[in-house]
């Protein structure tokens, strides 16, 4: 079982590597800002300074030469630099709620950096809160008879998102098509789900109707505020309860992208509304621009 | 593929490659596990020297570590900071410690 002893510590040290990294940006933000501004004048190809803003970390594939990667790299590094210094300036350091001071400048950063407009409250509606530790969720069955030996379309998928295994019960608004002819928004909505806390949004049972049909597949943008890396996601489930001390979950494909993981080494994401009126924005990973 | 620190030549991390070495693991895994135990470590050593400095010297230690020159970081963190060697040491350590501790539940999951 070559891929449990891998996976296992992959997940286990990238989560530890972001301990650290969120560890270094709390206690040195102000020097490390410093750096990310003057990083242009300074860098001369340094892995040690670029490893320091980015968490960047050599890529599994050997193909990826960093001599043969490095010119895109460097233009790819600048803007995470530049957002993941951004979002530290304006984050608390403990994981809490944000005050509406804090999201309103959150929401300005993640706009300016993806290109969309994201905003912690739509139509009068919010969740409650925009920045919280996400857990870990399951596969949730697509249709009725879709098991994990229908569930992927490759073996490579087959092989890093089997042991999340299937959730039990459908999600919250139940199974997403009615039979196996699946669209590529049915494969998608399941595939970048996020379940989140909507029965504790304010006078969510005598709205109950009204909050129902808002967060069925209400699009929101998920940012680890960590490495920089955002997804499209969609709200298809409810969750997780409060006593678990995590405050959102995400399908598998979006912790893995996130590098997030479950457990002790929980970290946070920060997840506000998209505008998106003609739904035009696609879900799945989306970079900064 | 490890690569050069100021600090590389202080601290050794053959024992965890050669642990990963024996196990079931491919060399593109093996690699990626290699690379991330090195980026830890740097991470965690970076934060101990940055703790040590004030702020101007931790500007002058971030210029230096960004222009690549291990050895102008190396005589500057021995200015800058008492017994800086055993320091990073003890960092290193502690932290190979749990990364072996992470390594033997992951081999008692199988």
């Amino acid at each position: 079982m070559t891929q449990s002893h891998y996976s296992h510590l992959r997940d286990r040290w990238r989560a530890r590597h972001q301990d650290i990294q969120r560890k270094l940006w709390s206690k040195h933000g102000e020097s490390l800002g410093w750096l990310s501004n003057n990083y242009k004048q300074l860098v001369s190809g340094s892995l040690g300074g670029l490893m320091l803003l980015t968490g960047q970390v050599s890529s599994p594939f050997p193909s990826l030469s960093i001599t043969r990667a490095q010119a895109p790299l460097v233009q790819k590094v600048d803007k995470k630099v530049f957002l993941i210094s951004d979002l530290a300036k304006v984050l608390p350091e403990n994981v809490r709620s944000l005050d509406v001071v804090e999201e309103r400048k959150i929401s300005d950063i993640l706009s300016k950096a993806y290109g969309i407009k994201v905003v912690p409250e739509l139509e009068g509606k919010r969740l409650n809160r925009s920045y919280g530790f996400i857990g870990a969720e399951q596969h949730l069955a697509r249709y009725p008879g879709d098991t994990l030996s229908t569930h992927f379309d490759s073996q490579e998928d087959r092989k890093s998102y089997w042991q999340s295994g299937m959730a039990q019960g459908l999600g919250a608004w139940g199974y997403f098509a009615s039979n196996s002819s699946l669209t590529w928004l049915d494969k998608d909505r399941e595939k970048y789900y996020i379940a989140v806390q909507t029965f504790l949004s304010k006078d969510f049972n005598s709205r109950f109707a009204e909050y129902r049909d808002f967060y069925k597949y209400r699009k929101m943008l998920v940012v680890n505020p960590n490495n920089g890396r955002a997804v499209v996601a969609d709200i298809a489930d409810a969750g997780p309860g409060e006593s678990t001390g995590k405050h959102l979950g995400g399908s598998p494909e979006i912790m893995h992208y996130l590098e997030r993981v479950d457990g002790f080494l929980k970290g946070p994401v920060l997840y506000f509304f998209i505008y998106d009126p003609d739904d035009k924005i696609k879900l799945g990973p989306i970079e900064i621009k | 593929m490890s690569r050069k620190y100021f600090y590389t030549h202080i601290i050794d991390t053959s024992t965890l490659s050669l642990e990963l070495g024996g196990m079931d693991l491919t060399p593109r895994e093996r690699l990626h596990l290699i690379s991330l135990i090195d980026s830890n470590i740097h991470h965690e050593i970076l934060d101990l020297i940055l703790s040590e400095l004030n702020p101007e010297d931790k500007k002058t230690f971030l210029t230096h570590l960004t222009s690549g020159n291990h050895d102008k970081v190396w005589k500057f963190v021995n200015e800058k900071i008492k017994d800086v060697e055993g320091k990073i040491k003890k960092t290193a350590e502690d932290l190979k410690k749990e990364l072996h501790k992470d390594i033997k539940m992951a081999r008692g999951n199988k």
